[in-house]
C-alpha cells in the first residue's frame, strides 16, 4: 500500500468511525405501489401517497427497478411529486439513484405561472454537465508512450482542484462578464470560436443570467477555480470510438470507428455550490410566507415568479454560464496540450456541450414550465428549435459518461422523446454502492491496477480510484438500452477510454 | 487516542455524518471536527488534537437548530475552499438554537480540499437521545 492510500485509508469515513460501534442497519425504505406501464417504464399512481399531486414514473427494465427500488430513490420522487404546480408526471432516468432533496436522475417540470423553482431540484453542481471533443487522429497512431504523455500533460493543464496552475484568472467585471455572456465572453478574449458556440447548449450563454444575484462568497469560492475539474465523478478522459450504431447520425457528427475523442464532465465548481447553499438557506427562510409545506427542507423552494424565485433563477443561470465556460477553458487547454504533443493533428472540434443539471424555462405545448433535471441531460429532437442548426437531421447530441474505466455513450435526442420525458434521459450509469461500499471492495492502488492492466492511462488520487470503481455503478449499456428503446434518445456511438485523468 | 462520537453512514452516492454530544455546543464541535477529518483525508495523516498556529472567530446566525448545524458546517467548508484552512478544533462560546460563536484551530492545506459541495437538508435531524442529543447530517459530495 504507498503512503498516500494508507493516507486516504486513514482518513476514510470507515476509519474514522474510530472507536464508535459500526452503525446499526439503516431502516428499509418506504414500499409503494406500482404498475409497470411496459418493458421500460414503471408508475407509481397518485393515490400511493396522501401528499402526492402527480404520478411519479422510472424509465426503468425489471433489473434496473430493483436496483433503484433498494434505496430511498423512490421516496424522493415521490416527494418531488408533492411540490406546488408541479405538471404530467415526477419522473426518474434508469441511472436514477438517492441523492438528497430531489432523487439523481430526476426530473420534474413545474409551471411557470404558478409553480415553483426549487435549487435543491438543480442540485449544488450547478449544470455539472458534459462536452465532447473529436480529434482527428486515430487511436492506433496515438500509441501507449505518447498516450500516458498525452494524459500526463492533459492532468498538468488541466488542474483538478483550485485554478492554481491553471492560466487563467478572472476576477472582477471580468468575471461578472463570464457569468452574465458566459463562452460569448470566452470568444471575445479568444478562448472560444464561432464553431465552438454553435455546438453548446444554448451557445454557452444563457441571456437570464444575473450576476447581482450572485454573492460576494460565491465569487471567493469559485472565483479562481475556471479551467479545473472538481472532484468526485468528475473526469476528462481520452477515448477511442469503439462501435457506431446508427451512421447516417455518425456521420453528421463526423464520428468514426477508431477516432480519439475527449470527454470532459465537469461543472460550476465551488462557485455553483455556494450559489446553491445561499438559495437553498433563502428560501428555506421566505417557504411560510408564501404557503410552502414541504415533506423534506432540502427541497426548499419559492414560486418561480415570486422576487426569491426570479433572483434564484438568475443567480443560477449565471453559475450555469460560469460551468460552460468553465468547459470551454478546458477545452482551450485541451487543444494547446493536443497541438503541442501531436503537431498538426490536434484539433479538437466541439461535438456537444450539454448541461445535466440544471432548470430551464421551456415551452412544452401550451404551458411554459421549469423543468428541472437533475443529474438528468436534456434531450431535444431534430425539430425542437433550439436543436443546433448543423444537427436538424438528427437531433441534439447527448452525452452519456460511463463510470470511470467503463463505456460511454452518444446519444441524439428524438421528437418523441420531448413529449414522454419532457426531452430528457440519463446522465451516466448511475451509482448502485455506497462510497464506503466501494472501498471495501477493492482499494485505489487495486483499482488503478485493474484498469492500467487493461491498457488504460490513468492520472488520479487513489482515494478518489476506490470510490469511483466502475462496480459502484450501474451497467451503463443497461442503462442507455432502456432510454434507447424507451424512445427517449436514439444510441449512436459507443467510447471506450483510453486515459481518465480525475481530482 | 482522542474518543470520537461520530460516524459515518452508508448513503448510495453522498456521505452521512451521525453525530452524538451531551450538548448542542458538543454537537457542533464534533460534527465540526468530522468534517475537518474528512476534508484533510488526501492531505494530513496525523492531524493535529490541538494544531497550532493563530485560532479564528466563526459566528453563525440561523433560524432555527437543525439551520444552525447546516450553517456551521458550511462556514467550515467556505473557509476550508476559501482560506485552505481546515477547521478541526473548537471552542464553543455561545450557543442558542439560532446563534453560534465559536473559536477554531486549523491545519492550513496546500490546495482547496474539493470533496464536499455543501452540508445539506436532507434527512436532517436533531433529537434528544438518552444522556444528550444525537443529529444526521447528508454532505453532496
Amino acid at each position: 500500500m504507498s503512503r498516500k492510500e494508507r493516507k486516504a485509508r486513514a482518513h476514510s469515513p470507515k476509519a474514522q468511525a474510530g472507536n464508535r460501534p459500526p452503525a446499526p442497519p439503516k431502516a428499509p425504505p418506504p414500499s409503494y405501489p406500482s404498475v409497470r406501464l411496459s418493458p421500460n417504464l414503471v408508475e407509481i399512481p397518485i393515490t400511493a401517497r396522501g401528499d402526492m399531486n402527480v404520478p411519479a414514473r422510472v424509465w426503468a427494465d425489471e433489473e434496473l427497478w430493483k436496483q433503484i427500488s433498494r434505496d430511498r430513490t423512490l421516496h424522493q420522487l415521490i416527494n418531488v411529486s408533492t411540490l406546488p404546480g408541479i405538471t404530467g408526471t415526477a419522473q426518474a432516468m434508469p441511472d436514477a439513484h438517492e441523492g438528497y432533496g430531489f432523487p439523481v436522475g430526476g426530473v420534474a417540470a413545474f409551471r411557470a405561472r404558478d409553480g415553483i423553482i426549487s435549487p435543491g431540484g438543480v442540485g449544488y453542481d450547478i449544470n455539472c454537465g458534459v462536452r465532447l471533443l473529436a480529434s482527428e487522429i486515430e487511436a492506433g497512431e496515438l500509441g501507449h508512450p505518447r498516450l500516458e504523455s498525452l494524459i500526463q500533460d492533459l492532468g498538468r493543464a488541466i488542474p483538478s482542484g483550485t485554478g492554481r496552475g491553471s492560466h487563467l484568472r478572472f476576477a472582477g467585471e471580468d468575471l461578472d462578464r463570464v457569468l452574465a455572456e458566459g463562452c460569448t465572453y470566452l470568444a471575445e478574449r479568444g478562448l472560444a470560436t464561432a464553431e465552438d458556440l454553435d455546438t453548446i447548449e444554448a451557445r454557452g450563454s444563457l441571456a437570464t443570467a444575473d450576476p447581482r444575484a450572485v454573492s460576494d462568497r460565491a465569487r471567493q469560492r469559485g472565483g479562481d477555480q475556471l479551467g479545473s475539474i472538481g472532484s468526485g465523478n468528475h473526469f476528462v478522459e481520452v477515448q477511442r470510438v469503439e462501435k457506431l450504431f446508427d451512421l447516417a447520425a455518425a456521420e453528421a457528427l463526423r464520428l468514426r470507428v477508431g477516432q480519439v475523442v475527449i470527454l470532459i464532465h465537469t461543472g460550476s465548481r465551488g462557485l455553483g455550490h455556494q450559489v446553491c447553499t445561499d438559495y437553498v438557506r433563502a428560501m428555506d427562510a421566505v417557504m411560510a410566507r408564501h404557503g410552502i409545506q414541504l415533506p423534506d427542507r432540502e427541497l426548499a423552494c419559492a414560486p418561480f415568479q415570486s422576487p426569491e424565485g426570479q433572483k434564484y433563477f438568475g443567480a443560477m443561470c449565471a453559475a450555469a454560464n460560469f460551468a460552460f465556460s468553465n468547459r470551454q477553458a478546458i477545452t482551450w487547454a485541451a487543444r494547446e496540450v493536443f497541438r503541442k504533443t501531436l503537431g498538426g493533428q490536434g484539433g479538437l472540434r466541439v461535438i456537444y456541450d450539454v448541461a445535466h443539471n440544471m432548470a430551464k424555462l421551456e415551452r412544452h405545448g401550451e404551458e411554459d414550465l421549469v423543468v428541472h433535471r437533475k443529474g438528468a441531460t436534456r434531450a431535444f429532437g431534430p425539430s425542437h428549435p433550439e436543436t443546433p442548426a448543423i444537427y436538424k437531421g438528427i437531433g441534439q447530441p447527448v452525452l452519456i459518461p460511463g463510470s470511470m474505466g467503463t463505456a460511454s455513450y452518444v446519444l441524439v435526442g428524438t421528437d418523441e422523446g420531448f413529449d414522454l420525458s419532457y426531452g430528457s434521459t440519463c446522465h451516466g450509469a448511475g451509482r448502485a454502492m455506497s462510497r464506503t461500499a466501494a472501498k471495501k471492495v477493492q482499494s485505489g492502488a487495486e483499482v488503478r491496477k485493474g484498469l492500467e492492466d487493461r491498457g488504460i492511462v490513468v492520472r488520479a488520487s487513489v482515494g478518489e480510484l476506490a470510490e469511483e470503481a466502475p462496480y459502484a455503478y450501474k451497467d451503463v449499456d443497461r442503462v442507455v438500452e432502456v432510454v434507447h428503446q424507451a424512445g427517449l434518445a436514439r444510441k449512436v456511438a459507443r467510447l471506450v477510454p483510453l486515459g481518465v485523468i480525475k481530482g | 487516542m482522542r474518543k470520537r462520537r461520530h460516524r459515518w453512514l452508508d448513503h448510495t452516492s453522498e456521505v452521512q455524518l451521525q453525530v452524538e454530544a451531551e450538548s448542542l455546543a458538543g454537537l457542533a464541535a464534533e460534527a465540526g471536527r468530522a468534517l475537518g477529518l474528512l476534508l484533510l483525508r488526501d492531505e494530513v495523516h496525523d492531524v493535529p488534537a490541538r494544531p497550532e498556529g493563530p485560532a479564528r472567530e466563526i459566528q453563525v446566525e440561523s433560524v432555527d437548530r437543525e439551520a444552525l448545524l447546516v450553517d456551521w458546517l458550511n462556514e467550515i467548508l467556505f473557509l476550508a475552499e476559501v482560506e485552505r484552512w481546515v477547521a478541526v478544533e473548537f471552542d464553543i462560546l455561545e450557543i442558542s438554537s439560532t446563534h453560534l460563536e465559536a473559536r477554531a484551530l486549523g491545519v492550513p492545506v496546500e490546495e482547496s480540499p474539493a470533496l464536499v459541495k455543501a452540508a445539506t437538508f436532507h434527512g436532517l435531524a436533531v433529537e434528544e437521545r438518552a444522556g444528550g442529543l444525537q443529529a444526521e447530517v447528508i454532505f453532496d459530495v
